[in-house]
């Protein structure tokens, strides 16, 4: 539990209100979520999940209400100082890279993650955790699995150490076995807040929050 | 060397017959390019006749600023052709493509008319207005493609798009694999006709020289620096007109605008 006084808010969205072709998304939406904090978002398909994603992350920028994420007022100025502090990961993963090597390490070619690049050591360790083979990672991409994809894709999000990991259906692609190693990593960890569109009992059931859209 | 042959007019219309074989190909697999394909012989023809009326006219003057007027509004019509060929709204993108077309233009006619074959007066019309020509003639395929397939594939593509600027990209880090993706499209052809050249193909330029009485050797040469030239001019067309219009078909959130496209 965190102590009361040391709470940082790392999700403040006030009265947001969004529609889409007369369509009312969100109607004076308002959420808090604190540092370390795990949320996810439920609800049936169409009901907002991903446009509150993307929202935090700065993809829809015509809404009304304040979002802050970080501590940092959502605009025009600061969505890119926003975005340094997010690792995201889609629910398409297609990606068009054609290695594993590739997708994983694509992150890590941006300037402002170019230091964190992970040594071998770092990125096998994680694979062992996600049940994931050594050669994997030298295999091309169309002769993996999907639920394998996504969890490179996580693997990759993890490894950039961001404070804020936003995930679209995290474990859509993922056996039972391997959905519950995957939540329970990801979910333990301390100190990353992580928001979820999910539909996976496993994941609402461990999470810290749950918002049914 | 003997003169060129002429082509009287009886010769130039029994030449059209040619066409017949083009239009029937077209008529008989339902492609509906028919009257598209006849439209555009009329439109060349006329519009390669008034050319040399007016040329003659402009070769007696050979004043540079009615060369450089002549060649603005070539570029006035190139722009205005790249436009209408691609998905985009003319509105936004004419700017842009035009001021690409005319610096690349500028720096290579610069370089090649003043630095390489070292002329008086760059603004000679019988040196500028061609070679402008053919540089211009040459740029547009390659530029339409590329910008089809840059801002189509950014829309289309907009996950992965986004997956870079979610995950720390700059905006220029997150369109570099676009940019990348469209120099290829581009770029792949001419990379490919140019390897050939000479072997399966006498380059227009070079066959026209040659019929107009230039030796061989000479018309080789221009040939070599006019692929370069080409070259060279159309891949600072393409980047250039992608940068700046950069600038007006993203918000400030760096989402692509969904109306730049043309309904």
């Amino acid at each position: 539990m965190v102590e009361p006084q040391r709470l940082i808010y790392m999700i403040k969205i006030k009265n947001l209100n969004i529609s889409f072709q007369n369509e009312v998304i969100f109607k004076d939406f308002s959420l808090s979520l604190n540092k370390g904090e795990k949320l996810a978002l439920t609800g049936e398909s169409g009901r907002g999940k991903t446009t509150l994603l993307n929202v935090i992350a700065g993809f829809i920028p015509h809404f009304e209400g304040n979002v802050e994420v970080c501590g940092i007022q959502q605009d025009a100025t600061t969505v890119r100082e926003i975005r340094k502090k997010i690792a995201w990961l889609p629910q398409d993963t297609s990606l068009n890279s054609k290695t594993v090597e590739e997708l994983l390490y694509t992150p890590f070619e941006f300037a402002l993650n170019k230091d964190l690049k992970p040594g071998k050591e770092d990125v096998f360790s994680l694979f062992s955790k996600f049940n994931l083979t050594e050669d994997m990672l030298y295999k091309k991409v169309k002769e993996i699995s999907g639920g394998q994809k996504q969890r490179i894709i996580l693997l990759s999000c993890l490894l950039l150490k961001k404070p804020l990991l936003l995930v679209d259906e995290p474990t859509s692609a993922l056996d039972e076995n391997v959905k519950k190693i995957v939540t329970d990593y990801i979910l333990s960890i301390k100190d990353l807040t992580v928001i979820a569109s999910t539909h996976d009992e496993y994941w609402i059931k461990n999470s810290d929050k749950v918002i049914e859209l | 060397m003997d003169k060129v042959v002429d082509i009287n007019y009886f010769e130039l219309f029994a030449g059209y017959a040619l066409m017949l074989i083009p239009v029937l190909i077209l008529w008989y697999y339902k492609t509906g390019l028919v009257k598209d394909t006849i439209v555009s012989t009329i439109r060349m023809t006329i519009q390669l006749l008034l050319v040399g009326v007016y040329l003659e006219y402009i070769f007696k003057l050979n004043n540079a600023a009615i060369n450089i007027v002549w060649v603005v509004i070539m570029s006035l019509i190139a722009s205005y052709t790249i436009i209408r060929r691609t998905g985009l709204k003319f509105r936004l993108f004419f700017i842009p493509v035009l001021f690409s077309g005319i610096i690349s233009i500028a720096v290579t006619d610069a370089y090649f008319l003043g630095y390489v074959i070292k002329l008086n007066n760059i603004f000679d019309a019988r040196y500028f207005i061609p070679i402008t020509g053919m540089l211009m003639g040459n740029t547009l395929r390659t530029i339409i493609i590329a910008l089809d397939a840059y801002y189509i594939r950014i829309d289309e593509e907009e996950n992965y798009y986004r997956w870079h600027l979610a995950n720390g990209a700059t905006h220029n880090e997150a369109l570099h694999p676009f940019m990348r993706d469209a120099l290829k499209k581009a770029f792949n052809p001419t990379i490919a006709t140019t390897a050939v050249m000479g072997l399966i193909s006498l380059p227009g330029m070079m066959t026209g020289q040659i019929l107009g009485g230039s030796e061989p050797s000479v018309a080789v040469k221009y040939q070599i620096m006019l692929i370069i030239t080409i070259f060279s001019s159309a891949i600072m067309n393409v980047v250039l007109t992608i940068l700046f219009s950069n600038r007006i078909a993203f918000d400030a959130y760096d989402n692509l605008k969904k109306d730049i496209f043309r309904k």
